[in-house]
């Protein structure tokens, strides 16, 4: 196919727009990365950071010492692993039974399912809830209360629906029950559309910070998320600091490095996994197509 | 061989007997969705029987002796300065948000398509896309990074573009909070809906561009004729979610990156709910206002999936 030269221009306008776009999403991350491994008092005064000024891990190393960090760290990889697993298992459980056409009751339990994702209780009502079940201030008040969306399990259903009913059919001659045909058949050939719900569940888990502020207060149990929340408002920044200020060497770390480093920690993991699980991300939402 | 025929046959027909030898026979199913029903009864439909609070005059301490007033609460809510100007907030964040926010992922995805080379299509996409995998409080701590006027990355920009004079915080004026609210959000779901749009350009028939060549169309013929009707049903049934959502201005972006001196444009339905009901604990005039909006989502939702049914019966969520 032969081009025009004003479809050529085009061609080179539009790469370069996309370029210009790129950077907009990429810039931000690479600016407080660089930020946080340079000198504090080269860095204070601002500007856009391509590389780093005078190399310096002071501020890591400071931030390394502080005892609550690593608290919520491994809380919130605890609340990621537990509640992921817990997620998918009950998801596919409940996705299972639903996919079959021969289940009686399917298009009711489907439509009081769907029902969730346009109306619910709201905030106070939940916390209520929660309060009741003594779940406040607990780790399973992390876990729980948004083990499941009915979005991940629609798509998982639709995807359970679209595998030969005659695999499962020759399963249950054999005299397979549906709980060892879910666990020994249906799971293991659906791994893509698990991972990618997985993913989703993972990545909510991962990130959400208003469960951790509404249900959680005592410091045992805080989260990443709720930590660096505190770091970042006015309120909160100065304990956070002061416990760092305290270990540390002198002042020669100024607070913005220290905010820098502490956001640097959270989001590296994230850097360096997205890329690989990007992929059945997108497989997730291209499969997501909701029907009621 | 007939024999077995016969035996498989009644596995895919309803047995025709009550629903109870049913439920017999297949009760491991059902015993399979218990968790997950539970799930749904418990943390979904209780607090949706719990908005009955709204309707009391609710005691935290002795829940047993609250007493039905009515809707008392909501008269209450409707004429509380307060609660208008967060319900207004709410609804002018939301109307930007769809108005800038929904458009760019449907240019975005176009602009994408059009790349020749596969891996810059590649890293385009991985690119856009990172936003979505943080949290709203780190994308609090980037926007610190790069507005703060003392120590941010705008002051280079600003000498780029040759204005040397003082720099307004963006994230603590009340002028430019509400752009900062909509222009993150951008940011952070851009990505996501380019991919959705970008899977639908995927489905398009190749053949029917070659026909278009072939007819002697151009690109921007080929645009408006067959690229955008074939993205008719998911830029509706997209919309219809975003129209939904409109009662729902983002309480997790805007209860991190919000702070006391924005408060006045900032405010939304579920920020005022989080501090009149887990700070002031006023339990049932919070859950009124919670109940307002979620009532008022709901029909958004109907109305718009009616509309979205007449005009394309396929694309309707219901």
């Amino acid at each position: 196919m032969k081009k025009t030269r004003a479809e050529k221009a085009g061609m080179i306008i539009n790469g370069l727009l996309l370029l210009l776009i790129t950077f907009i999403t990429i810039y931000p991350f690479w600016h407080v990365l660089m930020y946080s491994i340079s000198n504090s008092q080269a860095a204070s005064s601002g500007g856009l950071f391509f590389i780093p000024r005078e190399l310096d891990l002071l501020g890591y190393r400071m931030v390394l010492k502080q005892p609550q960090l690593y608290i919520a760290y491994w809380n919130t990889i605890a609340r990621t692993g537990v509640g992921t697993l817990i997620s998918v298992i009950l998801t596919a459980m409940l996705a299972y039974p639903l996919s079959l056409p021969r289940l009686r009751g399917r298009r009711f339990l489907c439509i009081a399912i769907f029902f969730t994702m346009l109306f619910n209780g709201g905030m106070i009502p939940t916390y209520i809830l929660i309060n009741d079940l003594h779940m406040i201030d607990t780790f399973w008040a992390l876990v729980l209360p948004n083990a499941m969306t009915a979005y991940n399990l629609f798509i998982m259903r639709n995807y359970f629906q679209s595998i030969p009913a005659s695999l499962e059919e020759s399963a249950r001659i054999d005299g397979a029950n549906p709980i060892t045909i879910l666990f020994r058949i249906v799971i293991p050939i659906s791994t893509p559309t698990l991972a990618a719900v997985g993913m989703f569940y993972g990545v909510t888990n991962w990130n959400a910070y208003l469960d951790g502020v509404l249900y959680i207060n005592s410091n045992s149990l805080q989260i990443l998320q709720v930590y660096l929340r505190n770091l970042f408002s006015s309120a909160g920044s100065g304990a956070v600091l002061s416990g760092v200020q305290g270990i540390s060497e002198t002042s020669k770390v100024t607070e913005e490095t220290l905010k820098m480093v502490t956001i640097s920690i959270s989001v590296i993991p994230i850097l360096v996994i997205y890329p690989y699980i990007q992929k059945y991300y997108t497989t997730g939402i291209t499969t997501g197509a909701v029907k009621g | 061989m007939s024999m077995q025929v016969k035996k498989v046959k009644p596995l895919d027909i309803p047995k025709k007997g009550g629903f109870l030898s049913y439920v017999k026979s297949e009760y491991m199913l059902y015993l399979l969705m218990v968790p997950g029903l539970l799930y749904f009864i418990i943390f979904k439909y209780i607090p949706m029987y719990g908005v009955s609070i709204a309707f009391q005059n609710y005691n935290i301490f002795n829940p047993e002796n609250s007493t039905w007033i009515g809707f008392d609460n909501f008269s209450k809510l409707i004429s509380q300065v307060g609660f208008q100007r967060a319900l207004y907030n709410n609804i002018i964040i939301s109307i930007q948000k769809l108005i800038i926010g929904f458009p760019i992922p449907i240019i975005l995805s176009l602009m994408i398509n059009e790349i020749n080379s596969r891996y810059y299509k590649k890293f385009v996409q991985t690119s856009v896309i990172l936003p979505n995998f943080v949290s709203w409080v780190v994308i609090n701590g980037l926007m610190f990074a790069l507005f703060s006027p003392s120590m941010g990355g705008i002051r280079e920009i600003a000498n780029i573009i040759g204005y040397a004079g003082d720099l307004p915080n963006l994230l603590t004026d009340k002028d430019s909070f509400q752009a900062v609210i909509v222009w993150s959000h951008v940011w952070k779901n851009a990505g996501m809906g380019t991919i959705v749009y970008l899977a639908a350009l995927m489905g398009i028939d190749g053949q029917l561009y070659e026909a278009a060549v072939m007819d002697g169309a151009g690109r921007w013929r080929q645009l408006i004729h067959i690229t955008l009707p074939c993205l008719k049903s998911t830029i509706i049934v997209l919309l219809m979610f975003r129209v939904g959502e409109v009662m729902y201005a983002g309480f997790d972006q805007i209860f991190a990156i919000t702070n006391p001196m924005v408060n006045s444009v900032a405010d939304i339905i579920d920020t005022f709910v989080y501090r009149v009901g887990l700070e002031n604990k006023q339990f049932a005039l919070a859950t009124a206002a919670g109940l307002f909006q979620s009532v008022i989502g709901l029909m958004l939702v109907l109305i718009t999936n009616a509309i979205a049914k007449k005009t394309d019966p396929e694309s309707s969520m219901i």
